[in-house]
């Protein structure tokens, strides 16, 4: 009895070892599970889109035949590993959820992504995307994304404090700074900045940047300018002096945490794409609770500019459905899908003939028609990704310590990593 | 492994058949292979080969896509980055401190409160902490140690002047805070090992030191430390191999920033491969980190249970 028993435990644990492989090459189907031929399969980041793609999917239906069926992994992080791991694979998904700019073009690269040029040529005959942004989309040439939606860079602001402290949106660099005084004055902190996580400490380099020179912003990021130049050191001897003036949160203040202090009136406001909508919503804000602006020049004759940002969906090369998800995406930015998507997730379209009815974003919209500001890509996706998740490093050390003592150093840093980082993205191409 | 073996001899020589010794041994030795042969492939499959295969990755440049072989610059890469001397000095920082905090409190705490009446209970209140996730405790310290957190605010609520560069901010300050953190949940397994330790000792001893003159100090020193011994080869050996990795505490309060400042080895690994996708450098720091681990664990068991 006892023997028997060792003796099928042995069996057991040798029997082990092939159930663990059969296990392991189950799980790697996984992420294109449950094919069916009506839907296309959507990998992404955002578990809270998971509304809007039901909403976008409905409407893709009624015009290609095929729904999307979303899949969501919560943590950006493991998220672009899922991609990078799954991508070239048959097991990946039909389409791809992913970031414009330099992130799109490390995919592509790769060879993983379909060639969406017909599909982008065919949106822009009929008028649905600015056909300026499509460099932003393309690699070698080709495009190789589709925009996801377009969120512009401003300043939302808690529409209640500034009544109380009797100030109006700045319409100059000067009344800017004037109101960050008097709400700092009234015990308000009147800027949110944080380095907390990560990739927030790029926010405020790149918007004085841009609000500088936009330029020498659009120099930098492509690499044709140094970080150690003037305009750099400019933006960075600003950005100190309102560290020294006290305008801004503790850099390591909670990134969650910042709707919740804009309705709270503990900060009077906070620099964020439109993106960012739908979560001051949820924090409470009602419609009259806040606005937004766009942020004035540093100087009355620079150009106006505007920070913009687009996630973007890719076709897989492998995607198992793959002719349905290449018609999914070539009506993808059409009108009808476009409205109920930008509705639900509260931003606005890449279509510039998708309306929306929300009073902030329609506030972000006439100051873009009446500024007509250059539109600049995000710091995000406008450089190579090691330089950009390196140079959040130096940006957030800076945070932490923003002397006039620490800007060269900072710079002199983000400069050597910039040309390792060129080098290495140049030798990758 | 070494102490296994050891024992067995010890038993061959001492059985009952000491002429055909070897041969038995040996056959003794070959009888057991079968049984050992699943968990050993086990072992091998989960272990060691994806070891052999990360060992292989670090000689790469991999960036997740393709991957081409460059002998050893990932390593000489890391040896001139100044954020990896940083990153293994904190990995050492994180090793003495969790060697001083929980395992010093740990025996303190277990021997204050097996003297003190109602010490069964006290103890309690430290060991509890154990029982959360790390996750969960580096949000709560989180909520802490923040500029705007409940330190700063009952530092401003005594009238003392708060610090205002933050306490995850700086380094070394950020570094030691969160030693501190991990030391408030960790000490509990430490005061558990102890008193089983303490519990475990034999009356007669202590009595006998006693009789003997010793008390206070002196009798915890000359006679129930040494008892300890054993337990505590065990806890400072855990401590060691927990301080080496420790990752999700520091990922949360601090992302291994400001920078880089409170980078340790774990943290450089997982920011090289998932961050910067640097799948070769990431690898190596894998296979740095591994080795240092192994080699430190195996050194220090090593010296103890030869000492003991």
């Amino acid at each position: 009895m006892y023997g028997m028993k060792r003796r099928s435990l042995v069996t057991a644990a040798a029997g082990g070892v092939p159930a663990a492989l059969v296990l392991a090459s189950c799980s790697q189907g996984s992420s294109s599970g449950g094919q069916s031929s009506d839907v296309v399969t959507l990998n992404g980041d955002r578990a809270d889109f998971t509304d809007a793609y039901g909403l976008a999917g409905a409407e893709l239906e009624a015009i290609t035949g095929y729904a999307i069926e979303p899949r969501n992994v919560p943590s950006t992080e493991n998220y672009q590993q899922v991609v990078r791991s799954s991508l070239q694979t048959d097991s990946t998904t039909d389409l791809v959820k992913w970031w414009n700019g330099y992130r799109l073009q490390d995919l592509a690269r790769s060879g993983g992504l379909a060639d969406l040029s017909g599909q982008w040529d065919s949106a822009v005959d009929q008028g649905w995307v600015n056909p300026e942004t499509r460099d932003s989309f393309s690699y070698d040439g080709k495009v190789y994304g589709i925009p996801m939606y377009k969120s512009y860079w401003v300043v939302f602001y808690n529409t209640g404090v500034f009544d109380q402290v009797g100030i109006a949106p700045p319409a100059t660099w000067d009344e800017f700074e004037e109101n960050n005084a008097k709400l700092r004055d009234a015990g308000v902190t009147p800027l949110f900045a944080t380095q907390e996580a990560g990739w927030t400490s790029s926010i405020w380099f790149a918007e004085i940047l841009s609000k500088l020179d936009p330029v020498f912003y659009a120099d930098l990021m492509v690499g044709e300018a140094k970080y150690t130049d003037e305009p750099a050191q400019e933006a960075m001897r600003i950005w100190s002096g309102m560290y020294a003036e006290g305008y801004f949160t503790a850099a390591d203040v909670a990134w969650d945490s910042e709707p919740s202090l804009l309705a709270k009136g503990e900060v009077a406001q906070v620099p964020m794409g439109t993106w960012r909508n739908g979560t001051f919503a949820e924090a409470g804000l009602g419609e009259a609770d806040y606005s937004a602006f766009l942020l004035p020049t540093v100087h009355p004759d620079t150009a106006p500019s505007v920070i913009v940002e687009s996630g973007s969906i890719s076709v897989a090369e492998n995607a198992p459905n793959k002719e349905a998800a290449l018609e999914t995406m070539a009506n993808w930015l059409a009108p009808e899908v476009q409205q109920p998507w930008v509705d639900n997730i509260k931003d606005t379209s890449a279509n510039p003939q998708v309306t929306t009815d929300d009073p902030i974003l329609e506030t972000v919209l006439e100051a873009v028609g009446a500024q007509e500001p250059t539109e600049l890509v995000r710091y995000w996706e406008a450089s190579p990704p090691a330089l950009i998740e390196g140079g959040v490093q130096y940006l957030g050390a800076f945070m932490a310590d923003p002397s006039e003592s620490n800007i060269m150093p900072t710079l002199e840093n983000l400069q050597t990593l910039a040309d390792d980082e060129w080098a290495q993205w140049d030798a990758g191409s | 492994m070494a102490l296994l073996e050891k024992q067995r001899t010890r038993a061959g020589e001492e059985g009952p058949r000491p002429a055909p010794r070897l041969s038995l041994l040996t056959k003794d030795r070959l009888a057991a292979a079968p049984f050992l042969l699943g968990a050993v492939a086990l072992v091998a499959a989960l272990l060691l080969v994806p070891f052999l295969a990360t060992a292989y990755q670090s000689l790469t440049r991999d960036d997740g896509f393709t991957s081409s072989f460059i002998g050893f610059d990932n390593y000489l890469a890391l040896l001139q980055d100044p954020t990896f001397g940083r990153s293994l000095l904190n990995t050492l920082l994180w090793t003495v401190g969790t060697l001083i905090l929980p395992v010093g409190l740990g025996l303190l705490i277990a021997v204050l409160t097996n003297a003190v009446p109602g010490g069964r209970w006290l103890k309690y209140v430290f060991v509890l902490p154990y029982a959360l996730s790390g996750t969960a405790t580096a949000v709560i310290w989180g909520f802490i140690l923040r500029s705007d957190g409940a330190l700063n605010q009952a530092i401003e609520f005594f009238g003392g002047d708060a610090s205002t560069s933050g306490w995850l901010l700086t380094w070394p300050t950020n570094t030691i805070v969160m030693i501190v953190a991990s030391t408030w949940q960790a000490t509990g397994v430490t005061v558990i090992l102890f008193m089983i330790g303490l519990q475990a000792i034999p009356k007669e001893v202590v009595q006998a030191g006693e009789l003997d003159g010793a008390s206070g100090l002196r009798l915890f020193w000359h006679v129930v430390l040494p008892q300890l011994r054993p337990v505590t080869i065990v806890v400072v050996g855990m401590s060691i191999a927990n301080s080496l990795r420790v990752f999700d505490l520091i990922w949360l309060l601090t992302k291994g920033g400001p920078g880089a400042a409170s980078e340790t080895l774990a943290v450089t690994m997982y920011r090289q491969t998932f961050i910067l996708s640097d799948y070769g450098t990431g690898a190596a720091v894998a296979v740095i980190l591994s080795v240092i681990v192994v080699g430190a664990s195996w050194f220090y068991l090593r010296h103890q249970y030869k000492r003991g």
